[in-house]
């Protein structure tokens, strides 16, 4: 028996065994150490190390992956945004027509808002008409307004708005009515000078101005006085403004020229407010009523 | 000129005087389309129908704005029957010439439609105000720019602008 050669060749064992398991246990104890709570942070620090590591192979991956989905999806979808966006257009066309009738309407409520404000300060208002036509031919003023009898309107219905008297109705259909305007060369009003108390007749020339006529020379009557309507004519209520004084001059007779300025903007009537005829009377009398 | 042609130019020019008579501007460039119409009408060289153009575009103004029915009728009516005279039988031609032509007729229109309301309800003859010198210059401008829109050579501008591109 040869014991020594056996130890020789047992003894190197124990050192190549202790060896790996120092680095056993090294690899352990980092191991453990690595899988101890990181400070201020979860999770261990191995698992921070490999996520760490992991990370931009991941990434990388992963913007591949999303690359290539997101082409294969854009393709897909390239199909079908060509109907998702005619859609589209058709809403958007579909919504901005509505926004230009809503801001239409805005606008036109806004209007009547303000025809409606000055509604308490005139006579028995009956109801608001847009203007549809004007007509200005060789001393003609006259109007088309779109209210009729339908809303209870008759011949001889005065026409103001919140700055003054515009005219009258003349003839009137169901839904649309013709007025003749208060600078027609055949219209007339009953006015008083609202400083003075004097009485007069106020006629259109025709030409886009009015005339005060019969105020006698020993008037006091200035520029710049406010003429309204007198409710001496059985057409038209009392208190309405007519216009103020342009310019006064002295007649061939005992009376002034007076040309008077309308206060209504006629060369931009859009809406008018339809006053009661004057004094009241029934409907049925209306026609009649018209010169 | 047809007849259903007709029909679209009235209805067309009924549609432009609500249009523009509605608009608060309405003064701005007061053209007055019923006589373009007649004109247009007119400028085909038929007597007929110059005439009923004119008296249908009248009637209708009248119906609209008129107390009388048939003062605007009967002076479009001649001025139909003017302007299709001057189409037939007078060398007239040029923008220049058939815009003042129709500035004409608008202040005749007003003429007329003036005296006969001064003999019919004795209203004051009212002419030459500055708004219906306005409409007249208005409505001949138009009228020329519509006679130059007509008779310019759109087909050959067209082939000389191909050609030019194609260059």
């Amino acid at each position: 028996m040869r014991f020594p050669s056996v130890r020789a060749e047992i003894t190197p064992r124990p050192r190549r065994g202790g060896a790996l398991l120092a680095s056993v246990l090294v690899v352990c104890v980092l191991a453990l150490s690595a899988q101890a709570p990181a400070r201020r942070q979860r999770g261990s620090v191995l698992r921070s190390w490999i996520l760490t590591v992991a990370s931009p192979a991941v990434r990388a991956v992963a913007g591949v992956s999303r690359a290539v989905s997101g082409a294969s999806s854009s393709a897909a979808q390239m199909w079908s945004s060509r109907d998702e966006n005619a859609r589209l257009r058709a809403r958007l066309a579909k919504t901005d027509e509505e926004l230009f009738r809503l801001r239409a309407e805005v606008r036109q409520l806004r209007d009547e808002r303000s025809l409606r404000a000055a509604a308490p300060f005139l006579p028995v208002v009956v109801g608001s008409a847009p203007v549809l036509l004007v007509e200005r031919r060789a001393g003609l003023h006259s109007a088309l307004v779109g209210i009729g009898s339908a809303a209870g309107v008759g011949a001889g219905s005065p026409l103001a708005v919140p700055e003054g008297l515009v005219g009258r109705i003349v003839t009137s259909g169901r839904t649309m009515s013709r007025a003749q305007l208060l600078l027609d060369a055949s219209a007339a009003v009953g006015a008083r000078i609202a400083r003075t108390g004097e009485l007069g007749i106020v006629r259109g020339d025709g030409r886009g101005a009015l005339l005060l006529n019969h105020i006698p020379t020993t008037s006091r009557v200035r520029p710049g006085d406010l003429i309204e309507s007198a409710g001496i004519d059985g057409i038209y209520p009392r208190a309405i403004p007519i216009g103020r004084v342009g310019s006064v001059s002295p007649g061939s007779n005992l009376f002034l020229d007076i040309r008077v300025v309308p206060t209504a903007p006629f060369a931009r009537l859009t809406d008018v407010l339809v006053l009661a005829p004057f004094p009241a009377r029934d409907p049925a009398e209306g026609s009649s009523a018209a010169r | 000129m047809r007849l259903g042609r007709i029909a679209l130019i009235l209805a067309g020019a009924t549609a432009l005087e609500f249009l523009f008579g509605s608009s608060p501007y309405r003064g701005a460039w007061p053209v007055d389309w019923l006589l373009v119409a007649t004109a247009i009408v007119a400028r085909s060289g038929g007597f007929g129908r110059s005439v009923l153009t004119g008296a249908a575009a009248g009637l209708l103004e009248d119906a609209l704005t008129e107390s009388l029915l048939g003062l605007n009728a009967f002076a479009k009516a001649a001025i139909g029957y003017l302007l299709a005279f001057f189409s037939v039988r007078v060398m007239f031609g040029g923008a220049l010439a058939v815009g003042g032509a129709i500035a004409l007729c608008s202040l005749a229109n007003d003429a007329i439609v003036a005296v006969l309301r001064s003999l019919l309800l004795d209203s004051p003859i009212v002419l030459g105000t500055p708004y219906a010198l306005w409409r007249a210059i208005a409505t001949g401008a138009t009228a020329a720019a519509l006679e130059a829109a007509w008779s310019f050579p759109w087909r050959e501008w067209r082939e000389r602008r191909r050609l030019r591109r194609l260059r």
